[in-house]
Protein backbone atom coordinates (compact mmCIF):
# COMPACT_ATOMS: atom_id res chain seq x y z
CA UNK A 1 0.00 0.00 0.00
CA UNK A 2 1.40 3.12 -0.53
CA UNK A 3 0.35 6.00 1.82
CA UNK A 4 1.73 8.49 3.84
CA UNK A 5 0.83 8.27 7.93
CA UNK A 6 3.08 11.69 9.84
CA UNK A 7 2.58 10.76 12.97
CA UNK A 8 1.55 14.24 13.93
CA UNK A 9 -1.74 13.53 12.01
CA UNK A 10 -2.91 9.71 12.72
CA UNK A 11 -5.62 10.33 15.50
CA UNK A 12 -3.84 7.38 17.92
CA UNK A 13 -3.84 6.95 21.45
CA UNK A 14 -1.99 4.76 23.61
CA UNK A 15 -3.31 1.29 25.26
CA UNK A 16 -2.01 -0.88 27.96
CA UNK A 17 -4.24 -4.48 27.00
CA UNK A 18 -5.67 -5.62 30.76
CA UNK A 19 -5.17 -9.72 29.91
CA UNK A 20 -1.42 -9.74 28.16
CA UNK A 21 0.15 -6.36 29.12
CA UNK A 22 1.05 -5.11 25.56
CA UNK A 23 1.59 -1.90 24.73
CA UNK A 24 0.35 -0.40 21.77
CA UNK A 25 -1.03 2.61 19.77
CA UNK A 26 -5.02 2.50 18.72
CA UNK A 27 -6.88 4.41 16.09
CA UNK A 28 -11.03 3.79 15.75
CA UNK A 29 -13.42 3.68 18.14
CA UNK A 30 -13.01 0.15 19.38
CA UNK A 31 -9.51 -0.88 20.69
CA UNK A 32 -8.31 -4.11 20.44
CA UNK A 33 -4.80 -5.43 21.72
CA UNK A 34 -3.19 -6.90 18.51
CA UNK A 35 -1.60 -9.45 20.30
CA UNK A 36 -4.91 -11.29 22.34
CA UNK A 37 -7.50 -9.89 20.65
CA UNK A 38 -8.59 -8.46 23.89
CA UNK A 39 -10.78 -5.43 23.73
CA UNK A 40 -9.65 -5.16 27.72
CA UNK A 41 -7.62 -2.25 27.24
CA UNK A 42 -6.49 0.85 29.15
CA UNK A 43 -6.07 4.17 27.81
CA UNK A 44 -2.21 5.51 28.90
CA UNK B 1 -29.38 0.88 -1.41
CA UNK B 2 -29.20 -1.75 0.98
CA UNK B 3 -26.75 -4.73 0.30
CA UNK B 4 -27.57 -8.03 2.47
CA UNK B 5 -24.75 -10.41 2.35
CA UNK B 6 -21.78 -11.97 4.50
CA UNK B 7 -19.26 -13.52 3.03
CA UNK B 8 -19.40 -12.47 -0.73
CA UNK B 9 -17.69 -9.48 -1.82
CA UNK B 10 -19.39 -6.25 -3.56
CA UNK B 11 -17.52 -5.05 -7.03
CA UNK B 12 -18.35 -1.62 -8.42
CA UNK B 13 -17.27 -1.47 -11.59
CA UNK B 14 -16.89 1.71 -13.92
CA UNK B 15 -14.53 1.72 -17.43
CA UNK B 16 -11.48 1.26 -16.29
CA UNK B 17 -11.52 1.12 -13.07
CA UNK B 18 -12.68 -1.00 -9.78
CA UNK B 19 -13.73 -1.22 -5.95
CA UNK B 20 -14.02 -4.42 -3.73
CA UNK B 21 -15.98 -4.05 -0.78
CA UNK B 22 -16.88 -6.68 1.93
CA UNK B 23 -18.47 -6.93 5.73
CA UNK B 24 -15.91 -8.13 8.38
CA UNK B 25 -16.94 -11.04 9.85
CA UNK B 26 -15.41 -11.21 13.39
CA UNK B 27 -13.56 -9.25 15.51
CA UNK B 28 -9.72 -8.42 15.06
CA UNK B 29 -7.27 -5.77 15.40
CA UNK B 30 -5.95 -4.46 12.04
CA UNK B 31 -2.25 -3.95 12.16
CA UNK B 32 -0.86 -0.84 10.19
CA UNK B 33 2.59 -0.48 9.86
CA UNK B 34 4.66 2.41 8.76
CA UNK B 35 8.38 2.84 9.02
CA UNK B 36 8.89 3.74 12.25
CA UNK B 37 5.68 2.92 13.91
CA UNK B 38 2.98 0.02 14.69
CA UNK B 39 -1.22 1.71 14.61
CA UNK B 40 -3.70 -1.10 15.71
CA UNK B 41 -7.81 -0.65 14.49
CA UNK B 42 -9.91 -2.72 16.06
CA UNK B 43 -12.15 -4.08 13.63
CA UNK B 44 -15.80 -5.30 14.50
CA UNK B 45 -18.22 -7.52 12.51
CA UNK B 46 -20.03 -5.45 10.48
CA UNK B 47 -17.41 -3.12 9.53
CA UNK B 48 -15.73 -3.30 5.77
CA UNK B 49 -12.78 -3.63 4.35
CA UNK B 50 -12.53 -1.94 0.45
CA UNK B 51 -9.97 -2.59 -1.84
CA UNK B 52 -9.64 -0.37 -4.59
CA UNK B 53 -7.79 -0.16 -7.73
CA UNK B 54 -7.66 3.33 -9.43
CA UNK B 55 -6.29 2.03 -12.93
CA UNK B 56 -7.94 -1.09 -13.08
CA UNK B 57 -6.10 -4.64 -13.60
CA UNK B 58 -7.41 -7.52 -12.38
CA UNK B 59 -9.71 -8.14 -9.77
CA UNK B 60 -8.09 -11.50 -8.09
CA UNK B 61 -5.10 -10.03 -6.80
CA UNK B 62 -7.43 -7.43 -5.01
CA UNK B 63 -9.77 -10.41 -3.86
CA UNK B 64 -6.97 -11.95 -2.35
CA UNK B 65 -5.81 -8.86 -1.02
CA UNK B 66 -9.17 -7.97 0.68
CA UNK B 67 -9.04 -11.61 1.46
CA UNK B 68 -5.91 -11.49 3.36
CA UNK B 69 -6.82 -8.68 5.31
CA UNK B 70 -10.29 -9.87 6.32
CA UNK B 71 -10.22 -13.43 6.53
CA UNK B 72 -6.50 -14.06 7.53
CA UNK B 73 -5.78 -10.08 9.57
CA UNK B 74 -2.76 -9.90 7.97
CA UNK B 75 -0.85 -6.47 8.59
CA UNK B 76 -0.76 -3.30 6.07
CA UNK B 77 2.62 -2.30 5.39
CA UNK B 78 2.90 1.19 4.20
CA UNK B 79 5.73 2.27 2.56
CA UNK B 80 7.10 6.31 2.86
CA UNK B 81 5.45 8.42 0.24
CA UNK B 82 7.64 8.40 -2.77
CA UNK B 83 8.72 5.34 -2.33
CA UNK B 84 10.34 4.21 -5.55
CA UNK B 85 8.10 0.47 -5.02
CA UNK B 86 4.58 2.68 -4.82
CA UNK B 87 3.85 2.67 -8.59
CA UNK B 88 4.47 -1.22 -8.42
CA UNK B 89 1.22 -1.96 -6.37
CA UNK B 90 -2.24 -1.30 -8.04
CA UNK B 91 -4.58 -1.46 -5.41
CA UNK B 92 -5.17 0.76 -1.79
CA UNK B 93 -6.50 -0.49 0.79
CA UNK B 94 -9.05 0.76 3.75
CA UNK B 95 -10.92 -0.90 6.94
CA UNK B 96 -13.30 0.45 8.95
CA UNK B 97 -17.20 1.06 9.43
CA UNK B 98 -17.46 4.19 6.94
CA UNK B 99 -15.36 4.37 3.55
CA UNK B 100 -15.90 7.31 1.16
CA UNK B 101 -14.05 6.81 -2.02
CA UNK B 102 -12.46 10.16 -2.91
CA UNK B 103 -10.84 11.05 -6.54
CA UNK B 104 -9.38 13.99 -5.60
CA UNK B 105 -6.61 12.94 -2.68
CA UNK B 106 -3.38 12.24 -3.77
CA UNK B 107 -2.71 8.66 -2.94
CA UNK B 108 -0.11 8.67 -0.26
CA UNK B 109 -0.77 11.57 1.63
CA UNK B 110 -4.11 11.11 3.42
CA UNK B 111 -4.20 9.81 6.64
CA UNK B 112 -7.99 9.72 7.17
CA UNK B 113 -8.67 6.36 7.53
CA UNK B 114 -12.20 6.71 6.45
CA UNK B 115 -11.62 7.65 2.81
CA UNK B 116 -9.68 5.27 0.03
CA UNK B 117 -8.15 6.78 -3.09
CA UNK B 118 -10.29 5.57 -6.30
CA UNK B 119 -10.62 6.64 -10.17
CA UNK B 120 -12.61 9.72 -11.03
CA UNK B 121 -15.29 7.75 -11.84
CA UNK B 122 -15.99 5.99 -8.84
CA UNK B 123 -15.56 9.02 -6.54
CA UNK B 124 -18.26 9.89 -4.55
CA UNK B 125 -19.35 6.50 -3.27
CA UNK B 126 -20.30 6.23 0.82
CA UNK B 127 -20.50 2.14 2.10
CA UNK B 128 -21.25 2.24 5.28
CA UNK B 129 -21.09 -1.47 7.09
CA UNK B 130 -24.91 -2.43 8.85
CA UNK B 131 -25.37 -5.47 10.97
CA UNK B 132 -26.97 -7.14 7.46
CA UNK B 133 -24.31 -5.98 4.70
CA UNK B 134 -23.38 -2.59 3.33
CA UNK B 135 -25.42 0.08 2.76
CA UNK B 136 -24.57 2.26 -0.51
CA UNK B 137 -24.76 5.90 -1.11
CA UNK B 138 -24.07 8.30 -3.92
CA UNK B 139 -23.57 5.45 -6.83
CA UNK B 140 -23.66 6.58 -10.28
CA UNK B 141 -25.73 4.91 -13.04
CA UNK B 142 -22.56 4.59 -14.86
CA UNK B 143 -21.30 2.23 -12.26
CA UNK B 144 -22.26 -1.60 -12.36
CA UNK B 145 -22.32 -3.15 -9.20
CA UNK B 146 -22.30 -6.85 -8.66
CA UNK B 147 -21.51 -9.67 -5.98
CA UNK B 148 -18.43 -11.89 -6.23
CA UNK B 149 -19.60 -15.48 -4.61
CA UNK B 150 -16.34 -15.76 -2.80
CA UNK B 151 -16.03 -19.32 -0.87
CA UNK B 152 -12.26 -19.93 -3.19
CA UNK B 153 -10.43 -17.66 0.32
Amino acid sequence: MDVDLPADRVKAKDYRCRECGERFKGIGKRPMCPSCQSEDVDEI
Amino acid sequence: MNVPFSRDVLRFSGTHSFLLAASVLEPFSLCIETSDEEYCQGMSPGDLVAVSAPGGGPAEPALMLLELVRTHHLPLIVLPKDHPGSKRIPYVVSAGPEIRTNCSIIRGTHPEQHLICSSDELAGITLFGTPGGIRVDGLSPAISCGVIKNDKY
